[in-house]
């Protein structure tokens, strides 16, 4: 019986090349998009994320180069689309902002990152 | 690692298997064994008393543990400290508004009803059948997958495989390793009160377990198999992480298992079937059965406490692998024939082994079985062998870095102050420094796709070749040995790009790095365009080529396949001209490396899906720059190009 575990094995071992696997939420891709530069100020931060997110657990902070958060209110997950994150901000003037990003994935699992972005004109 | 919250998950694991396990044993093993026998009310009442207590203790030790694992993810979600996340209502919020919380609040539920069930068991209520508790212990087993990984939805293709194959894990789980316990039981009662007629019970007992038992190996081995592929996914992952690891070590004792379960059912089962066989020879079978599984309820134990840390792990591909072995097998440098004969005498390989495993006691047959093993592992030896190439710890790295303008930019500056003495400014290996070295310095430029991204790192970080190349380790930090090879990858992507001609070529040049532009006020980056169709790019040097622009722009509404325009000045570019996009310097000073001196003022390429360029137009080059109707046919052509299968290890592979 065990041989033919072994068999298996091997024929497992050579059915496997690689297959792309994500199961934590990392951020894939954010509107202004990461370390960009913008001419005027947005009106709102999207993250988009690998996985589909707990809103009880997931918020985004961005502030300005004294510290200060210019986020207008919480993070809220997007009604059609449980993987993406939108934040209101606040007008912002030229500068660079750091966004801090710290989120729960439906399986449990939390993950955080934070990246730049800057507004050339006010 | 957090060993309070492996021992929570391994109890909860266990609890869950239990009691799946009594509710089988009871319905499906050992109600039929002793339904047939006359005298046995004894044995009967002794093991229901026993599985019994066994129920009772696993409900308590799966409530307690379930209520643990609830405070520790409560505590881990929110950050505040596991004793006040009752207090500070976080546990509330866990089970009032995340998924994990409505699985478990179904789990409660699942709880209380057991308990009925074991009550009603306990009152001798024979209108509550047994078999509403096997379901809702099934039920209970089941739905711990979506406290797991599985309970993610991932953008794979068969994704939806992958909770179906969960499902099933746990309940084969439950049905086999968590009767075994039972199993155990049931054949020691046998030993004490069996009578006359309790090894008959025993043989029952042990042949419809056994029976079972098979089809739930089947069932664990394909949905293991189905597990394995979307948590772990690769050969590197699967050997060179933590996670990967702790699998092999699972599939191992798994095996153990096996090894045990074969025993039973080759060596003792027959024996307890033969009618005409001894009762003294009998009942040491009988015992040997018993303390065998019980043997197996142990592996199992330890097979449910690495699940316990795994769950706690990363899957595989969330860090890199570190790649235990000196040599890798790269079958892209086993030509097209060779790995024909290699599909072959793998099929041949398996199938001899098979023969093995079945031909029990026949030597003549497992001889010829044998010698084809040998054989065909001989001929897959002389077909792979171009294949196997040196490796090391990091080959399976994948890139910190994006592949993208900046790094690139970042690698140039590193690169001009650390490799140019002796690979030279142009990275063919003729820098000032190479003719008094005993090796010659490596034409950067050639051949570079062909190894991995995580073979470069290596050489950048620990040298090549006896210490003529200096390892870099100590000089630059992990992330900036990724900008050098980023740029080092560029640059020979680009002396192959410039080679393409204005004919659609099949065989792609490597790709372009990804760079970021604005237009009309509004930033966009070259992998979003290309999401849309094939890209134009049209790089140009003085004034802005005005008549050119002005007949693209005409163009681009109408084209047929998407094709999107970039238009980038290198030189002093006009403020304002229609369709010309600003850039960074960091992109200045990549594109130009697509560029050669010889190209005139004006040089327009069309870049397929992946970032490849598959047709170059110049405007000193023969033909000159193309009409309209060309690059639109060209543009329909290469839309059709499939994209590149996507590949975790990064770009370069």
């Amino acid at each position: 019986m065990s041989r033919k575990i072994a068999a298996a094995l091997v024929l497992f071992a050579l059915l496997t090349a690689s297959a792309p696997v994500l199961a934590h939420a990392f951020l894939d891709h954010s509107d202004p998009a990461v370390g960009s530069t913008i001419p005027t100020s947005p009106a709102a931060m999207h993250l988009w994320f690998t996985q589909q997110l707990e809103p009880a657990f997931s918020s985004v902070t961005i502030t300005d180069k004294s510290g200060a958060t210019v986020n207008d209110g919480p993070a809220s997950i997007d009604s059609s689309d449980s993987s993406e994150l939108d934040v209101k901000l606040k007008r912002l003037p030229a500068g660079t902002y750091k966004v801090k990003w710290h989120v729960l994935s439906v399986d449990t699992h939390t993950t955080e990152g934070d990246f730049t972005f800057s507004v050339s004109g006010g | 690692m957090d060993p309070l919250f492996i021992l929570t998950r391994t109890l909860q694991y266990s609890a869950a298997a239990l009691l799946q396990g009594i509710f089988v044993m009871w319905c499906v093993i050992a109600q039929p064994a002793l339904r047939q026998m006359q005298g046995t009310l004894a044995l009967q009442n002794r093991f229901d008393r026993w599985l019994l207590a066994l129920g009772w203790t696993s409900l308590l030790v799966a409530l307690a543990s379930g209520i643990v694992w609830l405070i520790l993810l409560a505590s881990q979600m929110s950050g505040v400290a596991p004793p006040d996340v009752i207090p500070q209502g976080v546990v509330r919020i866990v089970l009032t508004q995340t998924r994990f919380g409505e699985d478990w609040l179904l789990r409660g539920a699942f709880i209380i009803m057991l308990a009925a069930c074991l009550l009603a068991q306990t009152q001798k209520l024979r209108q509550v059948p047994r078999w509403i508790g096997l379901v809702v212990a099934a039920a209970f087993m089941a739905s711990l997958a979506w406290a797991g990984h599985a309970a993610a939805a991932d953008n794979l293709p068969y994704s939806y495989l992958h909770l179906p194959a969960d499902l099933l894990h746990l309940l084969a789980t439950g049905a086999w390793l968590g009767g075994l316990l039972p199993l155990g039981l049931l054949l020691a009662a046998v030993r004490r009160d069996g009578g006359p007629d309790g090894l008959a019970v025993a043989r029952t007992a042990a042949l419809r377990f056994s029976v079972l038992g098979i089809s739930c190996v089947g069932t664990l081995l394909v949905t293991g198999i189905v597990n394995t592929w979307f948590l772990s996914g690769s050969i590197p992952a699967l050997v060179g992480t933590l996670y990967g690891q702790l699998l092999l070590v699972k599939i191992a004792l798994f095996i153990g298992m096996i090894a045990v379960a074969s025993v039973n059912r080759n060596r003792l089962l027959p024996v307890l079937a033969r009618g005409n066989a001894e009762a003294s020879l009998q009942s040491l079978v009988a015992r040997k059965l018993s303390r065998n599984a019980f043997t197996e309820a142990g592996l199992g134990v330890l097979v449910l406490a690495v699940v316990g840390i795994i769950g706690r792990l990363p899957p595989g591909l969330h860090t890199e692998p570190r790649w235990p072995f000196p040599f890798q097998l790269d079958l892209g440098e086993v030509g097209a024939g060779a790995l024909r004969v290699l599909d072959v005498a793998a099929i041949l390989f398996v199938l001899c082994l098979i023969a093995i495993a079945i031909q029990r006691r026949r030597y003549r047959g497992m001889t010829v079985s044998l010698v084809g093993v040998v054989l065909c592992g001989s001929i897959a030896w002389i077909a792979v062998r171009p294949g196997i190439l040196p490796a090391y710890p990091t080959t399976y790295y994948a890139s910190t870095q994006p592949y993208a303008a900046a790094s690139v930019a970042r690698g140039a500056t590193l690169y001009a102050a650390n490799c140019t003495a002796c690979h030279g400014a142009d990275g063919r290996g003729g820098g000032p420094m190479a003719a008094s070295l005993a090796i010659r310095p490596a034409d950067l430029t050639e051949h570079i796709f062909a190894h991995h991204v995580g073979d470069l790192f290596w050489w950048v970080s620990h040298g090549r070749g006896n210490g003529v190349m200096p390892g870099f380790a100590d000089k630059l930090s992990p992330d900036q040995r990724w900008d050098v090879i980023n740029f080092v990858l560029a640059r020979a992507a680009a002396v192959q790009t410039n080679t393409v001609r204005s004919q659609i070529t099949t065989a792609a040049a490597a790709p372009l790095p990804d760079f970021a532009f604005q237009q009309d006020g509004t930033q966009n980056t070259l992998s979003q365009m290309l999401k849309s169709g094939p890209v134009l790019l049209v790089l140009f040097v003085g004034p802005a080529p005005e008549a050119r622009l002005k007949q693209l722009t005409d163009l681009e509404p109408g084209a047929a396949a998407g094709l999107g325009v970039i238009a980038v000045g290198l030189g002093k570019t006009p403020k304002k001209a229609p369709m010309v996009v600003q850039v960074s310097n960091d992109v200045r000073g990549l594109l130009m490396l697509f560029r050669s001196a010889n190209d005139g003022g004006e040089t327009e390429m069309i870049l397929d899906r992946n970032a490849s360029v598959r047709a170059r137009w110049t405007a000193r080059g023969a033909g000159g720059l193309p009409d309209a109707d060309t690059l639109l046919a060209d543009a329909v052509r290469v839309a059709r190009i499939p994209a590149a299968a996507a590949n975790h290890a990064g770009h370069g592979g």
